[in-house]
């Protein structure tokens, strides 16, 4: 059902009470039996301002559509709520955006709330749009990013040197590729990567420590579908391979 | 009840037309005489002839429309002193109500008589605007507020009553003002002013009464209560909006520095230098409400005439019965708590002392949603806060429902508004 056609179902609905009592007694009902939202749900953020009593209006997206969930203290509020979620749930944030609120009017639902509590409407209204547009955003952003996207080689060379970069020898606060314990970089069309690399000593109690953390690093390097690494102690490492940046760092300069 | 008081009552109620509109196709029955009194027509007619009779600026012109003015706003401060039982002219100041009269003096009292390290002392049943005005006026002169409790907060009791046992401990002597509450606008309940102010005055401190629900409830003479400062709002007592009043003593108000500065406040002015008005112009800068000023002498009147003989008699009357009828309905039922309880044994609060004001919940019910109900049955009551958020608090209440009764109530009104409140309470179950 789109947007329209709920809120003229509501409008009929309500075209049944004659009396402005029965209509506040079918929105009480309503509020009544809305389901009770988590605790966890009822946050400073989610408290919608401008309404007289509190209102909690939280929203959630599955399938590109948005879910809208609810709770205040005062029962009318609860059963207008309920209407409006009736109204919007399961719609995308698109339509939620282009969709006019007549029903409220038209049931005359604006002209016998209160001023204070026809301000909360407006606010509740306010807030179930900027959720929408939120949303929309979030999925345009998605969307924008392709799900397969292929890295140029060179590319995923420099991520996996930043990535090196990021791990440090245990016993020199130095991290490894400065270090110079990297030998040689090899990044596949594929997106597979061989790394060979050495250690400081060739009796380094941590050596598996250190292949870990670059194989961890090196995976999550984007473009980079899986690592082989090679420890090598040909030739032997020395502190001639260090980059002068590293060999500053220590002092040795 | 005899047909005589019915008679009586009518006839008042005759004399106000807002009482006989309906609402929701139904009559209206107003219970938030706490926030604003409906206007008698005397009132209405002085509004309007002044504005067509007497509209001119005063204090100033020569000319015979100014004069009329001038006479007519100076008349209703006659009125306002005799009322008040002020001794004279210079002891009343016009201002745009309760407010702007705490505000007043919160300033230019603070200035000259508040430091450093300084106390001022302020009452746990207090409107926002008694509470809000002395901290600014701590914060600027590095003072400190200190609060007179409720048995609530003490832990003595729940009428809602402040606790005098702590007033000797309080009034230490770094306190250099103490700002009463006359009538609580939550409770209703009459505080012990005379008593308050008599153990505040042996140890030389000054004190301000807010009068906007006492003046409507009670009779004032501000000789006999002698407060320092009594501070009322005209709409409150059958008068115009945006007027309001400050009595203060002279010896206060004479060395107290001007609050605003403008025109009429001032004697000669220079570049360099200006020299005041005498009182009271040194406190009423720039153009006065003086249309709605001057209106205050037929709201008072009209106040008088409820006051008086036969009429203040069967209005009397009247009050007893909604105040033991509401408090009757109000506490025999588990599912209500009332706030501001004038029961017999708590701590000497009886019913003489509670103003008709009464402010409550029902159980698991929101306030905002009777009253909403209420509403569509023409019952107007407030739901809220009432600007008195630290007092509802103390009780546990994040908002209440208030039916607030002028002298010009029925019982009759009670009756239905307690008959609506349990339709609207049968919906929300």
């Amino acid at each position: 059902m789109t947007v329209k056609e709920t809120q003229q179902q509501i409008v009929e609905e309500f075209s049944v009470f004659e009396d402005w009592m029965d209509k506040y007694q079918y929105i009480i009902d309503l509020g009544k039996s809305m389901p009770v939202i988590d605790e966890a749900k009822k946050t400073e953020e989610n408290l919608i301002k401008g309404c007289q009593s509190r209102v909690w209006l939280s929203c959630s997206q599955e399938d590109g559509k948005l879910y809208f969930s609810a709770d205040s203290d005062a029962i009318i509020t609860k059963g207008i709520i309920s209407l409006l979620i009736r109204v919007y749930n399961g719609h995308t944030p698109q339509e939620i955006l282009d969709s006019d609120v007549e029903f409220i009017d038209r049931i005359g639902l604006r002209s016998n709330l209160s001023p204070t509590r026809a301000n909360g409407l407006v606010s509740m209204l306010k807030q179930i749009k900027l959720y929408a547009l939120a949303f929309k955003e979030i999925q345009e952003e998605q969307s924008k990013e392709p799900q397969e996207k292929t890295y140029p080689v060179e590319e995923v060379q420099k991520n996996v040197i930043r990535a090196l970069k990021q791990v440090y020898d245990p016993e020199i606060p130095v991290n490894i590729y400065d270090l110079g314990l990297v030998y040689e970089i090899k990044v596949g069309d594929d997106g597979n990567v061989y790394i060979k690399m050495t250690m400081t000593s060739p009796t380094c109690p941590l050596a598996d420590d250190v292949v870990n953390d670059v194989n961890n690093a090196v995976s999550e390097a984007p473009g980079v579908a899986g690592v082989q690494i090679e420890l090598t102690f040909e030739p032997e490492w020395d502190e001639s391979r260090m980059t002068e940046e590293a060999r500053l760092e220590l002092g040795l300069m | 009840m005899s047909s005589r008081r019915n008679n009586i009552i009518s006839s008042v109620r005759e004399q106000i037309p807002a009482l006989s509109q309906k609402m929701s196709g139904k009559p209206l029955i107003y219970l938030d005489n706490a926030a604003t009194t409906q206007k008698p027509r005397q009132v209405l007619d002085f509004l309007s002839d002044t504005f067509v009779w007497r509209n001119a600026n005063v204090h100033r012109a020569m000319y015979e429309l100014s004069d009329r003015s001038t006479e007519a706003y100076e008349d209703a401060r006659e009125t306002v002193r005799s009322f008040l039982n002020a001794p004279f002219r210079e002891n009343v100041i016009f201002t745009s109500g309760t407010t702007a009269s705490i505000n007043l003096v919160a300033y230019s009292f603070c200035k000259k008589f508040v430091g450093k390290g300084d106390v001022i002392v302020i009452e746990a049943d207090s409107h926002h605007s008694n509470i809000v005005p002395w901290q600014l006026a701590a914060e600027r002169v590095g003072a400190m507020v200190r609060v007179l409790p409720t048995d609530v907060l003490t832990g003595s009791g729940r009428s809602g009553a402040l606790d005098l046992e702590s007033l000797d401990s309080l009034l230490t002597p770094e306190v250099r003002i103490l700002a009463l509450t006359q009538i609580s606008n939550i409770t209703g309940l009459n505080n012990p002013v005379g008593k308050i102010i008599a153990a505040a005055h042996a140890k030389g401190i000054p004190v301000l009464v807010d009068g906007a629900q006492g003046i409507v409830h009670s009779k004032v003479d501000v000789r006999k209560m002698d407060c320092d400062f009594y501070a009322f709002s005209a709409h409150k007592i059958y008068g115009a909006t945006g007027v309001g009043v400050l009595y203060g003593k002279k010896e206060y108000l004479e060395a107290m520095p001007p609050y605003m500065g403008g025109g009429d406040m001032v004697e000669t002015v220079t570049y360099q230098k200006t020299t005041y008005a005498p009182l009271p112009l040194k406190f009423e800068a720039g153009t006065p409400n003086f249309t709605g000023a001057a209106a205050l002498k037929p709201a008072i009147e009209f106040a008088q005439w409820l006051a008086t003989g036969e009429t203040a008699q069967a209005l009397k009357q009247e009050e007893e019965d909604i105040k033991s009828f509401m408090t009757d309905y109000l506490t025999s039922d588990r599912g209500i708590e009332l706030y501001g309880t004038p029961s017999s044994s708590a701590r000497g609060v009886g019913l003489d002392v509670k103003a008709p004001i009464f402010t409550f919940n029902i159980k698991s019910i929101n306030a905002g949603d009777l009253a909403q109900l209420l509403d569509k049955m023409g019952v107007a009551v407030r739901s809220g806060l009432m600007c008195a958020e630290p007092l509802l608090n103390s009780f546990g209440a994040t908002s209440a429902l208030r039916a607030s009764f002028a002298p010009y109530n029925t019982l009759e009104e009670a009756k239905i508004f307690t008959e609506c409140l349990e339709r609207a309470r049968a919906m929300l179950f």
